[in-house]
C-alpha cells in the first residue's frame, strides 16, 4: 500500500484535553480542507479549478423520509424528559443553570401514589400507638396517639397543594416526635434508591449508548436492486425481523411479502452484517446477549451460536476479512474475538479506560486492516491491539486530548474501521472516531495525528455512521453520520492512496423525519402530538443501500426510529452545472401571489411532496391512529376528587353543557363547541396591540426580509438630514462588513418584495410544525379529569375520604392531578412547600 | 446547533460551565445539555432578546450552510452582523471568530462570491478583535494560493510575519512561523520554477551563470524561513521536502541529513512514515551504504509493515550476505501480504513464492515454519480459500499462479486453492503449472504422511 506522499501541515502536541495553548490549526472550516496545496510543480496550482468542491451534492428526493411499513402496532411512550427529572427553576444569581435532580419531587410524589408501600409496613408496626376510634386520648398510655384528630386535621389538605401551610399544634407535635421514626426510615432509604435511579435516567436521557452503531442494516441481495432490511420490531424492539425490499431505479422503495421474524428474549441494540468471501453474516447484539446468523442462498438466516454476556455487550463487530470472525466487548473491559468454531479468545481486558480515568464503562471494538489486530476504544482514547502479541500492549491510535486538540469534556462516543474492498476508494486504513463535537479520521499508520477532523455540530449524540463506497470510480465517498436526534449528516470524503483524506465539498445535512410532519394532514391537536412524537423518536438505526444504477447514481437511506417505525428517503447525485450555473433572475411574484415554496434567492428548486407521498403517509397515520395509546399510569386518587364530583351530581341547573361535557369525558371526545350549541359566540381573542414603533424591531424586520441595508442607508439618510454632525459612529465597521454580503445580495437585483415570500414560507411551516398551543392545552386539561374519573376505585374503598370536606373553590386541584400522561406544559405553577418545622 | 456559540464560548470560560458532574461524575460534556435544560429551567435568567435573535440567526446560517443555500446565508449573515455588538463580553470576543468561520465558509462556495469579496472580508476580519490577525491571514493566503495567486498570497504572509501583539505568547509565535513557512513554500514554488527554466538554457551562457548565482542565493534567504518551523513537533512534510531540495540543490547535504534525521527520529514528533520516507529517498540520492539504507527502511518496516518500499526491503535484505537479514526478508514478505490492502499485490507474491523456493531449497525450514506458526490458522482462510482461488483465476492468472505456489509450499498439495488451480486447464500456464507442481512436491513443508 501507498502512503500519503505528503500530508498537509499540522501541529502535535501532547498533554489533556482542552489544555493546550495550541492555535487550532483545523480551525473548522469546510473549505480550508478542500484546499490542498499545490505540489512542487508551482504550474499545477493554476489548474486548481476555484469552486470545484461546490460539485457535490446529494439532493434529497422529497422534503423529508417517508415511512416505509406501516407503524408498529405497539403503542410507543417517549419515556422520560428532562422535566420529570430535573429540579424545575433554577437560581436566580446563577448565570447558568444547574443541573439538580428533583429528588423531593419525585419522592413526595412516590409518597402520595404509593403511600400504601411507603407507609403501610411502618402503620403495621405502630397499629398499637394509634387509636383510630373514640374521643379524646382517654388511655392511659402516654404511647397510644388518637388518629382521628390527627387525620381531622389534615383533612381537605391538597396533595399538591401545601401540606404544611396551615398546620395545627397537634400535627406538629406529632411530626416531631413521630419524624425520626416516620421520616427518616422511609425516606432515606428511598431516597437513596430514587437518586441512584434518577441519575441514570439522567445520564441515559443525555446520552443513550445502548444503541451505539445503530439497530438497523442492509443485506444486499442477489440483484442489485433488491435486498433485505434487518431490523427489530415490537414495543419491546425483541423480534428481529427480515423485511424483502426492492428498489426499482425510478419510484419508490416496494415492500415483498412479509417480513420473516425472530422472536429475541432481550431488546435489540446492534444489528450488524458483513459479507466475507461471499458468505453473509448477520450479528446481533442485545443487553446482555450477542448472537450470530449465517444468511443462506436462500436469505434464510441459521443461528450459529449465542453467546451470554454476564457483564452486559456494548459492542459486536464483524470481521470484513476473515468470514465468521467477530469482535465483542463486554462493560467489564473485556474485548473478546469470537468465531463461532472456536469460541471466545480474550483479547484485552483492562476495566480502566485507556487514557484518563473515566467512569463510563463503554468499551467498543473493531477491526483493522490487519486481520489479527484489533481496535479497542473506550470513552478516552482508541488503542490497537494485536491478537497474537503479548496481552495489554498496543500502539494508541486515538487520544482524547491536545493531539487531537481535543475540547475540555470531549468523549469518543463511536469509532469505527472504514472498511474497503474497491481499490478504487480510500486506503483500507482509516478509522472514524466521532465525539460529541467533531469527527475524526484517523490513519492507523499514522496514529494520534487525525487526518481530517470536521466540528459536525449535530445536536444529538452521533452513534451512527455508515460510509458508502464512490459513485463513480474516483469520486468521493459519502459518509452518512447520524445523531440519536434523527438528524442525518452526509459528508463527501476523498483521498485515493496517494493523497491524504479530506474533505470534497461543504457537507450536508438531510432532512430527518421529523421534516416529515407537513406531509401530514392537519390533525387534532391530540393525535398532532402523538404524531409528532413519534416523528421526533430517537433514530436508533442507519441503513443505506447503493443500487449501482446506470444513469444518476441513487442511494437509498433507511432510518429505523425507537418506535419501530422505518422511514426512507432517496438521494440523488447532482450534477455540477444543475445547480449552479442555471441560475435565473427569480420571478417577480405578483403583490397577493401566493408565497412559493422555493426561497427566491436560491436558485435550486426545494423538493415538494407528492401526491404519492401525502397519500402513503395519510396511510400511515389511519393506521398509526388506531395503535392503542400507551396504558395510563396508575395515578392515586385524592380524596377532593370524589367530593367535588359528588358535589357536581345534583347540580342540574347548568344541564346542557354539563351533559355534554360529562358526555365527552365518558366517551374521550373532543368537546367541540357545536356540541353544547348554545354557547354565546366567543369574542376572537384580542390581537396582539401594534406596540410604539421602535428601531430595533423595525430594523430586524427588515433584515430578516434581507432589506437590512436599504434600511441602514434609509435610517443614515434620516439622521443625516436631522442631525448631520453626529452620524453613528459605531455602525460603520459593520456595515463595511456587511457590504461584503450585501454585495452577493444586490447582484441579483432583487426587486423589493421578492424576499418576503421567503420568510413568510418559514413562518408557516414552522408553525405547522407545531401544534397551536391554546386548543392543545385546552385539551390536555380536559382529558386530565376524565382520565382520572376513569381510574377513580369507588368511594368506599378509602374510608378516609368520609373525613373531608373539600371547599368547591378546589376544583382547579382537579387539573393537578398527578397524571404523568398530561403534558407538562398544562401544570400550573405549584408552591413549593415551606418546610414546617 | 443553536448553542454553537456557546459551545465555542465554553472552553474557555470555566466558570460558565454547568455542573452536570454532580450527576453524572463523568466531566463530559454534552452540547445537547442546553436543549434538555431549556425546557425545564423557568426561573433562571432569562436570556436577553439580542442573545435570542443572534442565536436564532446564528442557527439559521448553519442550517443553510448544511443545505448548500449560500445566497439564504449570506442574507443572515448579513443581519448576524450585529453580534459584534453584543454586551456580553465572552461573547463578543468570540464573535470575530465565529463570523468569521461562517462568513469565509459563505464567500468560498458562494457563486457570485470573488476573490475581490473574499479579501475584503478578509482584510476587515483581520482587524475585528485583534487576536485572529494571524489566524486570518494564513487562511487567507492559503485561500489566494488555492485560487493560483501566488504573488498575492506572499505578499500577505510578509505583511502578516511583521505584525506583532503584545506579549508574544507560545501560540503567536508558533503561528507566526507557520506563516514564515508557508511563505517559504510560495518562494520555493518560485525557485523551482525558475530552476525549471535554467534546466532548460544553455549551460554555458553567460546568463545562465548569474541566473544560477541568483537562484543560490535565492534558495538560501528562503530556508531561513522553514527552520525554525520544522524545529517544533508536528507533521510538516511539504516544508521538509522543499527544504531539503533547495539545501541539497545548495550543496549542504549535512544540513539535509540533519534536517531529516531530526524530523524522522526527534521523540517529540509523531511517528511520521512520510519522515523515514523522505530519509530513505535521501539517502538513496546520496548514494549511502547499504547499511545506513538497511537501518532507514527497518524502522518504516516497523511503523508501517505494508508499505510498498518494504518489496524494496526485501530485495534489499535479500541480497546481504547477512543470515539474519535474509531471515528477516522472509517475514517482511510475509509481514506485508497480512495486510487486508496487499491481499492482490502480485509482486509480492512473486518475490514470496521464489523466495520461498530458494530459502527452502538452502534448507531453511526453520524460518518458514517459525514465520508460519502464527499465521497457519487464519492464512488458509484468508488467503487460500476456495472463494479466492476461483475469483483470483477469475481475475488475475498469474496472480492466482503465485499464489497457488505459495499456497502449496505452505499447507501441501492437499490445499484447495492449489488444487483447484491445478485442475484449471490453461494453455499459456501449463508449463509454469507443471513446474510448480514439482517444486512443491519437492520442496512443501508440509509432508504428505507416508
Amino acid at each position: 500500500m501507498d502512503f500519503p506522499s505528503s500530508l498537509p501541515p499540522s501541529l502535535f502536541m501532547t498533554g489533556p484535553l482542552g489544555s493546550s495553548d495550541v492555535p487550532d490549526l483545523s480551525f473548522m472550516c469546510s473549505w480550508r480542507d478542500a484546499l490542498t496545496l499545490p505540489e512542487s510543480p508551482p504550474q499545477n496550482c493554476k489548474i486548481a479549478a476555484p469552486n470545484s468542491a461546490t460539485a457535490l451534492l446529494w439532493e434529497p428526493s422529497m422534503p423529508g423520509p417517508l415511512p416505509l411499513l406501516p407503524p408498529c402496532p405497539d403503542p410507543w411512550d417517549p419515556g422520560v424528559t428532562a422535566q420529570d427529572l430535573l429540579f424545575r427553576g433554577g437560581f436566580h444569581y446563577r448565570r447558568q443553570p444547574q443541573v439538580v435532580l428533583d429528588v423531593t419531587e419525585q419522592l413526595s410524589r412516590f409518597l402520595w401514589d404509593h403511600g400504601d408501600i411507603a407507609f403501610a409496613p411502618l402503620g403495621k408496626m405502630m397499629l398499637e400507638n394509634f387509636k383510630l376510634e373514640g374521643g379524646r386520648n382517654r388511655s392511659k398510655k402516654m404511647t397510644v396517639v388518637s388518629a382521628k384528630k390527627l387525620l381531622q386535621d389534615l383533612g381537605g389538605h391538597q396533595p399538591w397543594g401545601c401540606p404544611w401551610a396551615y398546620l395545627s399544634h397537634r400535627l406538629r407535635r406529632f411530626s416531631i416526635v413521630g419524624g425520626p421514626v416516620l421520616g427518616k426510615s422511609v425516606s432515606h432509604l428511598l431516597g437513596r434508591l430514587l437518586h441512584e435511579e434518577l441519575a441514570t435516567r439522567w445520564e441515559q436521557l443525555l446520552l443513550d449508548e445502548a444503541f451505539t452503531g445503530g439497530a438497523l442494516a442492509w443485506l444486499p441481495g442477489r440483484t442489485s436492486q433488491v435486498g433485505q432490511l434487518v431490523y427489530p420490531a415490537g414495543g419491546a424492539l425483541d423480534r428481529l425481523c427480515f423485511q424483502e425490499v426492492s428498489l426499482p431505479s425510478g419510484g419508490d422503495p416496494q415492500v415483498l411479502g412479509d417480513p420473516g421474524c425472530i422472536q429475541l428474549q432481550g431488546p435489540v441494540r446492534q444489528v450488524v452484517t458483513s459479507t466475507v468471501q461471499g458468505e453473509t453474516l448477520l450479528a446481533v447484539r442485545s443487553d446482555y446477549h450477542c448472537a450470530v446468523w449465517k444468511v443462506g442462498k436462500q436469505r434464510r438466516p441459521a443461528t450459529l451460536q449465542v453467546l451470554r454476556v454476564e457483564k452486559g455487550a456494548t459492542g459486536i463487530s464483524l470481521s470484513p476479512h476473515l468470514p465468521g470472525e467477530l469482535a465483542v466487548c463486554s462493560r467489564s473491559g473485556a474485548v473478546c474475538l469470537w468465531t463461532p468454531q472456536n469460541g471466545l479468545q480474550q483479547v484485552y481486558k483492562d476495566p480502566e479506560t485507556l487514557v484518563f480515568r473515566d467512569p463510563s464503562s463503554w468499551r467498543w471494538a473493531d477491526f483493522t486492516a490487519h486481520p489479527r489486530v484489533l481496535t479497542v476504544g473506550d470513552r478516552t482514547g482508541v488503542k490497537m491491539v494485536d491478537t497474537q502479541g503479548p496481552p495489554g500492549c498496543g500502539l494508541l491510535l486515538f487520544r482524547a486530548g491536545a493531539e487531537a486538540s481535543c475540547q475540555k469534556g470531549e468523549r469518543v462516543l463511536l469509532t469505527q474501521y472504514l472498511r474497503q474492498s474497491d481499490p478504487e476508494s480510500l486506503p483500507p486504513t482509516l478509522h472514524l472516531v466521532c465525539t460529541q463535537f467533531s469527527l475524526y479520521l484517523v490513519d492507523e499508520r499514522l496514529p494520534l495525528v487525525p487526518m481530517l477532523k470536521w466540528n459536525h455540530g449535530l445536536p444529538s449524540p452521533a452513534l451512527l455512521a455508515h460510509l458508502l463506497p464512490p459513485a463513480h470510480p474516483g469520486s468521493p465517498q459519502p459518509l452518512f453520520l447520524g445523531g440519536l436526534g434523527g438528524q442525518v449528516q452526509l459528508l463527501h470524503i476523498t483521498g485515493k492512496e496517494p493523497s491524504a483524506p479530506r474533505l470534497a465539498g461543504p457537507p450536508q445535512s438531510l432532512p430527518s423525519s421529523a421534516d416529515s410532519l407537513s406531509a401530514f394532514p392537519l390533525l387534532e391537536p391530540k393525535s398532532q402530538k402523538q404524531l409528532q412524537e413519534r416523528l421526533e423518536a430517537p433514530t436508533i438505526g442507519l441503513a443505506s443501500a447503493f443500487p449501482p444504477c446506470a444513469s444518476t447514481p441513487a442511494v437509498w437511506l433507511f432510518q429505523l426510529s425507537a418506535a419501530g417505525d422505518i422511514f426512507y428517503q432517496r438521494l440523488t447525485l447532482q450534477a455540477a452545472s444543475s445547480f449552479h450555473r442555471d441560475e435565473e433572475p427569480p420571478s417577480d411574484p405578483g403583490p397577493d401571489s401566493p408565497a412559493p415554496s422555493v426561497p427566491p434567492m436560491d436558485p435550486r428548486p426545494t423538493p415538494s411532496w407528492t401526491s404519492q407521498a401525502t397519500a402513503c403517509c395519510s396511510r400511515w397515520l389511519e393506521a398509526l391512529l388506531q395503535v392503542p395509546p400507551a396504558a395510563p399510569v396508575w395515578a392515586a386518587p385524592t380524596f377532593s376528587h370524589r367530593r367535588l364530583l359528588g358535589r357536581l351530581e345534583p347540580r342540574e341547573v347548568e344541564g346542557k353543557v354539563l351533559q355534554g361535557l360529562r358526555a365527552a369525558m365518558a366517551g374521550g371526545q373532543l368537546l367541540q363547541q357545536r356540541d353544547l350549541g348554545l354557547l354565546p359566540s366567543a369574542e376572537p381573542p384580542p390581537a396582539p396591540e401594534p406596540g410604539p414603533q421602535d428601531e430595533l424591531s423595525e430594523r430586524l424586520e427588515e433584515a430578516w426580509a434581507g432589506q437590512g441595508t436599504a434600511w441602514c442607508k434609509r435610517q443614515q439618510g434620516k439622521i443625516s438630514i436631522s442631525e448631520p454632525g453626529k452620524q453613528a459612529k459605531r455602525p460603520k465597521r459593520r456595515s463595511q462588513l456587511s457590504s461584503t454580503f450585501s454585495s452577493l445580495t444586490s447582484c441579483l437585483d432583487l426587486p423589493e418584495t421578492s424576499s418576503s415570500p421567503h420568510s413568510l414560507e418559514r413562518t408557516t411551516s414552522e408553525a405547522r410544525l407545531q401544534p397551536p398551543v391554546t386548543p392543545y392545552s385546552q385539551e390536555s386539561a380536559r382529558q386530565t379529569p376524565q382520565d382520572n374519573m376513569v381510574e377513580l376505585p369507588l368511594p368506599k374503598d378509602t374510608p378516609t375520604s368520609r373525613h373531608v370536606a373539600t371547599p368547591p373553590s378546589q376544583a382547579s386541584s382537579v387539573q393537578a392531578m398527578p397524571s404523568q400522561r398530561s403534558t407538562p406544559g398544562s401544570w400550573p405553577q405549584r408552591k413549593r412547600p415551606r418546610m414546617g418545622f | 446547533m443553536s448553542d454553537f456559540s456557546e459551545e465555542l464560548a465554553r472552553p474557555g470560560s470555566e466558570d460558565g460551565q454547568v455542573e452536570t458532574s454532580v450527576v453524572s461524575g463523568t466531566g463530559m460534556h454534552f452540547p445537547w445539555l442546553w436543549k434538555h435544560l431549556d425546557t425545564v429551567a423557568t426561573r433562571g435568567k432569562k436570556k436577553k432578546d439580542f442573545a435570542q435573535t443572534t442565536g436564532a440567526c446564528l442557527s439559521l446560517i448553519q442550517e443553510a450552510l448544511l443545505k448548500q443555500r449560500w445566497q439564504q446565508a449570506a442574507e443572515y449573515m448579513h443581519s448576524y452582523l450585529q453580534t459584534l455588538e453584543d454586551s456580553d463580553s465572552n461573547k463578543k470576543q468570540m464573535a470575530p471568530e465565529i463570523i468569521w468561520k461562517l462568513g469565509s465558509e459563505i464567500l468560498f462556495y458562494h457563486p457570485k462570491s470573488s476573490v475581490k469579496t473574499f479579501s475584503a472580508f478578509a482584510d476587515q476580519m483581520k482587524n475585528v478583535g485583534v487576536l485572529n490577525y494571524l489566524k486570518i491571514s494564513l487562511q487567507h493566503a492559503l485561500y489566494l494560493i488555492h485560487h493560483g495567486m501566488l504573488e498575492d498570497a506572499h505578499r500577505n504572509l510578509s505583511q502578516a510575519e511583521t505584525w506583532r501583539y503584545g506579549e508574544k505568547s507560545s501560540s503567536q509565535e508558533t503561528l507566526i512561523n507557520l506563516v514564515q513557512a508557508y511563505k517559504g513554500l510560495l518562494e520555493y514554488y518560485s525557485w523551482s520554477k525558475k530552476k525549471m527554466e535554467l534546466s532548460q538554457c544553455d549551460k554555458d551562457d553567460y546568463a545562465y551563470s548569474t541566473e544560477a548565482r541568483n537562484t543560490f542565493r535565492h534558495s538560501w534567504k528562503t530556508s531561513v524561513n522553514f527552520s525554525s518551523l520544522i524545529k517544533t513537533p508536528g507533521v510538516w512534510d511539504p516544508f521538509v521536502k522543499s527544504y531539503v531540495e533547495m539545501l541539497e540543490f545548495h550543496g549542504d547535504r549535512d544540513g539535509a541529513r540533519k534536517v531529516l534525521t531530526n524530523y524522522a527520529y526527534d521523540k517529540k514528533f509523531p511517528s511520521n512514515p512520510n519522515a523515514h520516507i523522505y530519509l530513505y529517498s535521501f539517502l538513496k540520492r546520496v548514494r549511502a551504504p547499504r547499511a545506513e539504507l538497511l537501518r532507514a527502511l527497518q524502522i518504516l518496516y516497523q511503523i508501517v509493515p505494508s508499505h510498498k518500499l518494504m518489496l524494496e526491503f526485501h530485495t534489499l535484505l535479500r541480497r546481504s550476505d547477512r543470515e539474519e537479514h535474509r531471515k528477516l526478508g522472509l517475514g517482511v514478505l510475509f509481514g506485508l501480504l497480512d495486510f487486508a490492502g496487499c491481499t492482490k499485490n502480485i509482486t509480492a507474491w512473486k518475490y514470496l513464492a521464489s523466495y520461498l523456493r530458494q530459502i527452502l531449497m538452502q534448507n531453511h525450514l526453520g524460518w518458514v515454519q517459525e514465520e508460519w506458526k502464527s499465521r497457519r490458522n487464519w492464512w488458509p482462510t484468508f488467503h487460500f480459500s476456495y472463494f479466492w482461488a476461483k475469483s483470483d483465476w477469475k481475475e488475475d492468472k498469474d496472480l492466482a499462479y503465485e499464489k497457488a505456489f505459495v499456497a502449496g509450499m505452505l499447507l501441501g498439495k492437499g490445499c484447495r486453492y492449489f488444487r483447484y488451480i491445478l485442475k484449471q486447464d490453461h494453455q499459456d500456464l501449463w508449463k509454469k503449472i507443471k513446474r510448480m507442481k514439482k517444486s512443491v512436491k519437492k520442496y512443501s513443508i508440509v509432508k504428505p504422511a507416508a
